[in-house]
């Protein structure tokens, strides 16, 4: 039975072996695929950063090559999409927010009439430089300091008045950061997005190309995915304009 | 120049310039008064009333009052005047506005001139307008004089009537409809009106009217008006459904018993009896829109347009947006104006951007304007043109199709520094950059970096929910301690049951220490302690009063395991023996009983004392 159990060990790291190539094998692809970028070949850069993309494991700076692969290839709609995966990995990366503003700037359609909600956009400039697990991380070690105080109160049967100090700082810092990592979570996992991809994008008030057609999109815009229902996407643009948009013409975040 | 008489010189030319210059002024205030002529509206039924106001305007304090002709076609009573100065740099001008009620005599079309002001001996003549009086659609006057009389003969208080200004309309063309309640009494708050149903329409609701007066079969009733904006959808005979008001008027007065109902306190009080008035449902042809000379573009729109366009810029950098606005604006179901059609350009690439629409009325007449945003993203330098635009519709007083059209609009297209046409990368001009050291995106990064699952959600580890599990487990047990502690506490019956057994086994410890034949006696009485004080602390009594029989007796009341009473009072009696006669004990026993005494109060964990 053992030893059968050893030879089924071994198949299988074998086969892991054979499927997943080493982090060295994917960085030479990755090296590959730089040198590519740098030819100017950004097809081929495109398709060689895919192939590590499509073995399950990402990365914020594979991300990054990506869209300005992408970028370069005169493909906004997908550079923007890149761009805003890779931010959501890395979010106080300086390249990657400069690559984002710059390439938003080239899409055809601004955004007219963006009323921005201060609280959320006063939300958003405190959490944008840090990733939802450092969030966490905070949030989780300020439970386990007011948990471990309000241990000690009840283990001691009494409250010094340090504990209570202690206590009450938890618990209101345990809130702002619960707030920021809730906000955090909702805004980056929550939500879903997505990215116009296509040139040819309109932007219909139904869900059918019967429909009138509200507005047309652009590559580059990025929208808020508010339902779907026939192939098609109800999306909510910054400027709060909603319509349904084809499935096929957006890719999701 | 000069002016003379003979040879004699009267005036330089300087003095007759500055003589000109005071006299101008007067000359100009003189003549600046004008006189403009308004009606409220163009077409009026039978039974309907216009309101026409003059304006006459001027720099004079003292503006003449306005004649006005006879007109045989109309009724024309003052309805009276405001007037209206203001000072703008210093210079004063002052507007007074005569309003005068036009009630028609008969239906067709009836210019309206002649109106004039006379001042300083010379006539200000006003523009002439034109009041069309329709028999179709409007309630001619005989048929109202028969609405207002009840089955039996008798004058109504009050009823609903509904009219149409058109009722052989084109599709999508405007239909107004008033609904006007006719009321000769008095009523109390507001009236609740229940829509007529308009099927087959679009329909705007325009609003309501300040009401007026209209004298029906010698009475006076008071009229509130309400009109709607009906835009009918298809073609055939459509029928606007019965509207219903209901309010609360003044009763029937009664002969009333009240001594105060003679003095009119019951109208005072308010003895109101709820009314209810129907209008009569209404027929409308709809006409569809003729198929002669209609253009192939023609998207159905109806009305009358204009439209104009107009760009944000006249210059631009190769492959900045140019906005192009295109406003079509009139009267018309403006939501229905589709956007005009543009050209295929090659030196462009156009994107549709925005439409919006602005909706108002005039005189009862529903429009406005609709904006189309249309990006021109220039694709080579040089002078380029966006061609004019056209825009079809249907003028359904005209009945016949109409084209307008903007003018093109010229844009100059500079190529930036570093233009090359042949790159395939979307060019990247200076003055689109963040800063002004970058002219590109920042380059790629050579370390892979810390690879992960692709969507893996983050913080759903094993390490974090520990974490997080610790310090609620730690605050659970440290609850449940104290709550046990609590417990004990308040009860010593129980805190000795529950400490019974670790009495027990520090005295059995204490037993194994003297566990030899020289402390024999200490032995047992140690063994005999730790028994007798075990089973006292699980019943909560005194350890002294126990004997073998009363332990007995204790251990077969409760359902104790077969044998253990007897190993218990067994050992006990071991225990009084050795106490008491010593010497026949060897190790051997004293091993034995120590053996025997830890087994027993293992097994006596299993009874229940409580």
């Amino acid at each position: 039975m053992a030893k059968l159990l050893v030879i089924w060990l071994s198949v299988m790291l074998m086969a892991a072996a054979l499927v997943v190539p080493p982090a060295s094998a994917q960085s030479d692809e990755f090296a590959m695929a730089n040198s590519f970028y740098e030819d100017k070949d950004f097809a081929s850069a495109i398709r060689l950063y895919h192939s590590i993309l499509d073995r399950g494991k990402e990365s914020a700076t594979l991300h990054f090559n990506l869209a300005n692969a992408y970028f370069k290839s005169g493909d906004l709609g997908h550079a923007v999409l890149y761009y805003t995966k890779a931010q959501r990995l890395a979010p106080a990366d300086e390249d990657i927010a400069f690559n984002l503003d710059f390439a938003k700037q080239f899409s055809r359609v601004q955004m007219e009439g963006v009323q921005l909600n201060p609280i959320r956009t006063f939300f958003e400039t405190l959490v944008r430089p840090y990733q939802l697990q450092q969030l966490g991380w905070i949030t989780s070690a300020l439970f386990f300091m007011l948990l471990g105080a309000l241990t000690v109160r009840i283990s001691l049967d009494h409250g010094t008045s340090w504990l209570r100090i202690v206590t009450a700082v938890s618990l209101v810092i345990l809130v702002a950061a619960g707030s920021l990592t809730t906000f955090k979570y909702r805004h980056d996992f929550l939500t879903p997005r997505a990215v116009i991809i296509s040139e040819e994008s309109p932007v219909y008030t139904g869900a059918s190309e019967q429909s009138e057609i509200e507005l047309h999109g652009a590559p580059g815009l990025i929208v808020e995915i508010l339902s779907e229902s026939d192939g098609f996407l109800n999306v909510l643009f910054e400027n709060k304009r909603r319509g349904w948009i084809k499935t096929d013409l957006v890719a999701r975040i | 120049m000069s002016v003379r008489i003979g040879n004699k010189k009267l005036f330089g030319l300087p003095t007759l310039l500055l003589v000109a210059m005071l006299v101008a002024p007067t000359a100009q205030a003189q003549d600046d008064i004008t006189v403009s002529v308004t009606l409220d509206r163009n077409s009026i039924g039978l039974d309907e009333q216009a309101l026409l106001q003059v304006e006459v305007s001027g720099s004079s304090q003292d503006l003449p009052k306005p004649h006005i002709p006879s007109l045989p076609a109309f009724e024309i009573y003052s309805q009276g005047r405001s007037s209206n100065i203001s000072i703008v740099n210093g210079v004063v001008s002052s507007s007074v506005t005569y309003r005068y009620l036009v009630i028609p005599r008969k239906p067709g079309e009836f210019p309206i001139d002649q109106i004039a002001v006379v001042h300083n001996n010379k006539r200000y003549k006003g523009n002439v307008v034109t009041l069309k009086v329709l028999n179709r659609g409007s309630s001619a006057a005989d048929d109202l004089n028969e609405r207002a009389v009840g089955a039996e003969g008798e004058s109504k208080d009050y009823f609903l009537e509904a009219v149409v200004d058109n009722k052989n309309p084109f599709v999508n063309e405007q239909v107004t409809l008033t609904l006007k309640f006719y009321i000769a009494v008095q009523y109390y708050g507001s009236a609740e009106l229940t829509e007529p149903t308009t099927t087959g329409f679009w329909n705007e609701v325009l609003g309501n009217k300040a009401p007026y007066y209209q004298r029906i079969n010698n009475r006076r009733y008071k009229v509130i008006e309400r009109k709607y904006a009906l835009f009918p959808t298809q073609t055939g005979e459509l029928t606007i459904g019965r509207a219903t008001i209901r309010a609360t008027v003044a009763g029937k007065r009664k002969r009333s018993r009240d001594p105060f109902g003679a003095f009119g306190f019951d109208d005072f009080f308010g003895r109101g009896v709820e009314a209810r008035a129907s209008s009569r449902p209404l027929r409308v042809n709809v006409r569809p829109i003729p198929q002669e000379n209609r253009p192939p573009d023609f998207t159905g729109t109806i009305g009358r347009f204009n439209i104009s366009a107009k760009a944000n810029k006249q210059q631009v950098e190769l492959n900045q947006p140019v906005t192009l606005t295109i406003r079509i604006s009139g009267t018309g179901n403006i939501k229905s104006v589709a956007e005009p059609a543009l050209p295929e350009l090659d030196e462009f690439r156009i994107y549709r951007a925005s439409s919006s629409e602005e909706v108002s009325q005039q005189n009862d007449k529903l429009g406005g304007a609709k904006l189309f945003e249309e990006v021109f993203i220039p694709r080579v330098p040089g002078d380029l043109e966006i061609p004019g635009l056209s825009f079809n519709y249907f003028d359904p007083e005209q009945e016949r199709f109409r084209v307008v059209s903007t003018k093109p609009i010229r844009i100059r297209v500079t190529a930036p520094e570093g233009y090359n046409s042949d790159s395939p990368v979307p060019y990247l001009p200076p003055g689109m950059t963040i800063d002004s050291r970058a002219h590109d995106i920042r380059h790629i990064k050579a370390d892979l970096g810390k690879m992960q699952p692709v969507g893996r959600m983050p913080l759903l580890t094993i390490g974090f929910l520990l974490f997080n599990a610790v310090p609620i487990l730690a605050l659970i047990g440290s609850i449940m301690i104290r709550r046990r502690r609590e417990k004990l506490a308040a009860n010593t019956g129980l805190a000795r049951a529950r400490g019974a057994a670790k009495i027990a086994r520090k005295r059995m410890a204490q037993a194994r220490a003297l566990a030899r034949v020289e402390t024999l006696g200490e032995f047992y009485a140690e063994i005999y302690r730790a028994l007798t004080s075990y089973i006292a602390d699980k019943l909560d009594i005194s350890p002294h009063g126990l004997t073998t029989d009363s332990i007995r007796r204790i251990l077969n009341q409760r359902s104790t395991p077969e044998g253990l009473t007897d190993a218990v009072t067994g050992i006990i009696t071991t225990c009084d023996y050795a106490r008491f006669a010593p010497t026949s004990l060897s190790q051997s026993d004293i091993d034995q009983t120590l053996k025997d005494c830890e087994k027993v109060i293992v097994r006596m964990e299993e009874v229940r004392f409580g």
